[in-house]
C-alpha cells in the first residue's frame, strides 16, 4: 500500500511561513492498495492538490474511479470536496462512504456544503462525475477497492468520528483522526480496531498541556496517540491533525515528545513520524 | 483610517511555500477609524488572526466588531466560526449583508455552525450577535463611518461597500465579473457564453446600470480593493465563474478617478512570483489608460493609511 499525505492540519487551514514545512492544509490522505484502486480518507483542503495531481492520470480523461471515506462532516474534513477537480469530469466515478443515519442523510450533508448561498455550483448534481453515497455504521466490515474496511466511532463532538481500519491482504493501515477519548484513554473497542496495524495515523492535535486547556474540543494529545499505539501494538505511528496554531517548530517538538513517551512507556519498537503534507509512505 | 489586509485569496485557503509572501488566507479586510471604530469586510480564514489580535489587544469582553459581508460564498465566511471574540461574553458583533428573498441572513450563518459541520452552534456563542439585512443601494452609518453599497455581478449576487471616515474613502469590490458578457442572478450557469457575444437588451441595460453604480461608488476613492482573480486566459475559459481581470479594475478606477487600486482575491493557483508578474504588467499597461492610478497587489499584513488619523 502507498499512502500520500495531502493535508495534515486540524480545524482550519493555516497558511503562512510558520507552517510551510509540515503544511497548512486540512485532513486528506490517499491510500493506493495493491488492487490498483484509490481510497481517499477525508476531504479537507488537501484534497485540492490531490485532485490536481490525479488529473495527470485516468481522472483527467474521465476514466478514474475512487472511493472516499469520510470520518465525519466537520468542515476540516469536507471543505476540500467542492475544490476536488476530478469530481467535475464527466465519466469519473466516486463512491462516498460516511456516517449518517441513512445514505440520503449523508447526501444531504454533502449537499449542504454545495448550496447556492455558499457555493456557486449549487448542487452535487452539477459537478459532472458519477457520485454514489453510502451511509455506513461501525462494526460491519465492507469491501472498498479490494480492501476489507472496518469502522469504529470514536468520541468526538456531538456526532463522533469514524476511525477506519483498511486491510489489504497482509498489510493494515488505520486512520483515526479526531479522537476525543475520555479520561481513561482509548476504549478497548478502539484499541481492537487499531490492533497490530502496520501504520496507525492518529489524531495528535495537542501537547498534553494544551489538551488539558481544550479538553472539551474532543481531540487527542500526542500522549493519547502514543498510548493508543502502545496498547494496540502497532508498528508505526503517524502523528496527524495538528492544531492550527502550531508552527513547524512546535510540531517538531510534538514529534520528539512522542518518541520520548514511546521510549518511556514500553513502545521502543514502535516507529513514529509526524505527517508531512506532500509526503508519501510505503507500507 | 487604517486599512489592514488579513486575507487576500479567493476560492479556498492555499497554504504552502509558493503563497508565503502574498498569503494563503481567504478574504478579510479590516478598516479602523482614527476614533477606533472597527469595520471588517468579509470573514474568510484571514479573520482568525484578527480575532487573536483582538484578544491580545486587551479588548476581550468589550470588543465591538461590525462585519460587512460581500456575499456568503465559503471563502467570504468560512473563518467566522474560528473568530475567537465570538466566544467571549461581553463582545458585540453586528453582521451586515444583502437581504435575500429565500433565506434570512441569520439562517445562512446558523447552518454554517450546525451539527454535523461544526461543534459549537452560533446560537451558543457567548458574544451578542445581531444581523442587519441590506438593500442593493443601502446607505447607513456605523458610528463615525459612512457606508454606501452597490450591487455586483456575481453568482447569487454580491455587494460592494464604500467606507468613508477621517476624510478618506475605501471601496471593496469583491466578487464581481465584468459587466459585459454575462448577467449573474440566482441561477446556476452551466456553460460559458462566448465572451463578446450579444446579450439580450434587458440584460445589457441591467449590466450597464450595475457598472455605473460601481463606478459611482468608486468615485474619487483613495483606495479601491478589487476582485482581480482572473487572467485574460481564465476569463476566456471560465467567464461564467464571476470574476474580473486587472484590466477591468483599472478601467473602473480610471473612470472613477480613484487614486489607488489594490488587486485582490488572488486565484488559489497563483504563486507569489506570478502575482509579482501580474502586478508589474498591470502597472505597465495602466500607464496608458489611468496614469494617476497607483497600483498594489494586496498581501496578508499590508497596512494602508488613508486620510487623517
Amino acid at each position: 500500500m502507498n499512502l500520500g499525505f495531502w493535508g495534515v492540519r486540524g480545524s482550519i487551514p493555516a497558511p503562512g511561513p510558520a507552517t510551510v514545512r509540515y503544511g497548512g492544509n486540512t485532513a486528506c490522505v490517499s491510500v493506493k492498495p495493491s488492487s490498483g484502486g484509490l481510497i481517499i480518507l477525508d476531504c479537507g483542503t488537501g484534497a485540492r492538490n490531490l485532485g490536481i495531481t490525479l488529473l495527470e492520470g485516468p481522472f483527467g480523461q474521465g476514466q478514474g474511479e475512487a472511493s472516499i471515506l469520510l470520518s465525519h462532516a466537520h468542515w476540516d474534513h469536507i471543505q476540500g470536496f467542492p475544490f476536488f477537480v476530478p469530481l467535475y469530469r464527466p465519466g469519473n466515478r466516486f463512491h462516498i462512504f460516511g456516517n449518517a443515519k441513512s445514505s440520503a442523510m449523508l447526501e444531504g450533508i454533502l449537499e449542504g456544503q454545495m448550496a447556492p448561498q455558499y457555493f456557486p455550483v449549487q448542487t452535487l448534481k452539477n459537478m459532472g462525475a458519477s457520485i454514489d453515497i453510502v451511509a455506513i455504521s461501525e462494526g460491519k466490515a465492507f469491501e472498498v477497492e479490494g480492501c476489507q474496511v472496518r469502522a469504529r466511532m470514536n468520541p468526538h463532538g456531538r456526532a463522533g468520528a469514524l476511525a477506519f481500519r483498511i486491510e489489504d491482504g497482509a498489510r493494515t493501515v488505520v486512520y483515526a483522526s479526531d479522537a476525543g477519548y475520555g479520561a481513561g484513554g482509548p476504549p478497548a473497542e478502539s484499541i481492537a480496531l487499531y490492533r497490530g496495524a502496520d501504520v496507525l495515523i492518529h489524531d495528535s492535535t495537542y501537547t498534553p498541556e494544551d489538551k488539558k486547556r481544550y479538553a472539551d474540543r474532543g481531540y487527542s494529545s500526542v500522549e493519547d496517540a502514543v498510548g493508543a499505539a502502545i496498547a494496540a501494538q502497532v508498528k508505526r505511528l503517524v502523528l496527524f491533525h495538528y492544531d492550527q496554531d502550531y508552527g513547524d517548530a512546535e510540531v517538531d517538538a510534538l514529534c520528539a515528545r512522542a518518541r520520548r513517551l514511546l521510549d518511556e512507556r514500553g513502545g521502543r519498537d514502535i516507529d513514529v513520524i509526524g505527517a508531512v503534507e506532500g509526503s508519501t509512505l510505503t507500507v | 483610517m487604517r486599512v489592514r489586509f488579513w486575507g487576500v485569496r479567493g476560492s479556498l485557503p492555499v497554504p504552502g511555500a509558493k503563497t508565503e509572501r502574498y498569503g494563503g488566507n481567504t478574504s478579510c479586510v479590516e478598516v479602523r477609524s482614527a476614533a477606533g471604530t472597527r469595520v471588517v469586510v468579509d470573514a474568510g480564514t484571514g479573520i482568525r488572526k484578527l480575532g487573536k489580535e483582538l484578544a491580545s489587544e486587551g479588548e476581550a469582553g468589550h470588543a465591538r466588531v461590525h462585519l460587512l459581508i460581500s456575499h456568503t460564498h465559503w471563502d467570504h465566511i468560512q473563518g467566522l466560526p474560528y473568530f475567537a471574540p465570538l466566544y467571549q461574553r461581553g463582545n458585540k458583533m453586528s453582521v451586515y449583508a444583502r437581504k435575500r428573498d429565500d433565506l434570512h441572513l441569520q439562517a445562512v450563518f446558523a447552518s454554517q455552525t450546525h451539527d454535523p459541520y461544526f461543534p459549537v452552534p452560533f446560537a451558543e456563542a457567548d458574544a451578542a450577535i445581531e444581523f442587519n439585512e441590506l438593500t442593493d443601494a443601502a446607505k447607513f452609518s456605523i458610528a463615525d463611518v459612512q457606508v454606501a453599497c452597490a450591487r455586483l455581478n456575481h453568482p447569487y449576487i454580491a455587494t460592494a461597500y464604500r467606507l468613508t471616515v477621517d476624510g478618506a474613502s475605501v471601496v471593496y469590490v469583491s466578487d464581481t465579473a465584468p459587466f459585459s458578457d454575462i448577467l449573474f442572478e440566482d441561477e446556476f450557469v452551466a456553460r460559458p457564453p462566448s465572451p463578446g457575444a450579444e446579450l439580450p437588451a434587458k440584460d445589457r441595460q441591467k449590466l450597464a446600470r450595475m457598472r455605473e453604480g460601481v463606478v459611482r461608488l468608486c468615485e474619487g476613492a483613495d483606495l479601491v480593493i478589487y476582485d482581480t482573480m482572473f487572467t485574460n486566459e481564465d476569463y476566456q475559459r471560465i467567464p461564467h465563474y464571476g470574476h474580473s481581470r486587472p484590466t477591468d479594475a483599472v478601467e473602473v478606477c480610471g473612470e472613477a478617478g480613484a487614486s489607488r487600486l489594490a488587486l485582490f482575491h488572488h486565484a488559489p493557483e497563483r504563486t507569489d512570483a506570478e502575482i509579482d508578474t501580474i502586478l508589474a504588467h498591470t502597472r505597465a499597461t495602466a500607464d496608458k489608460t489611468a496614469k494617476q492610478l497607483e497600483i498594489v497587489a494586496a498581501y496578508e499584513g499590508l497596512d494602508v493609511e488613508l486620510g487623517q488619523r
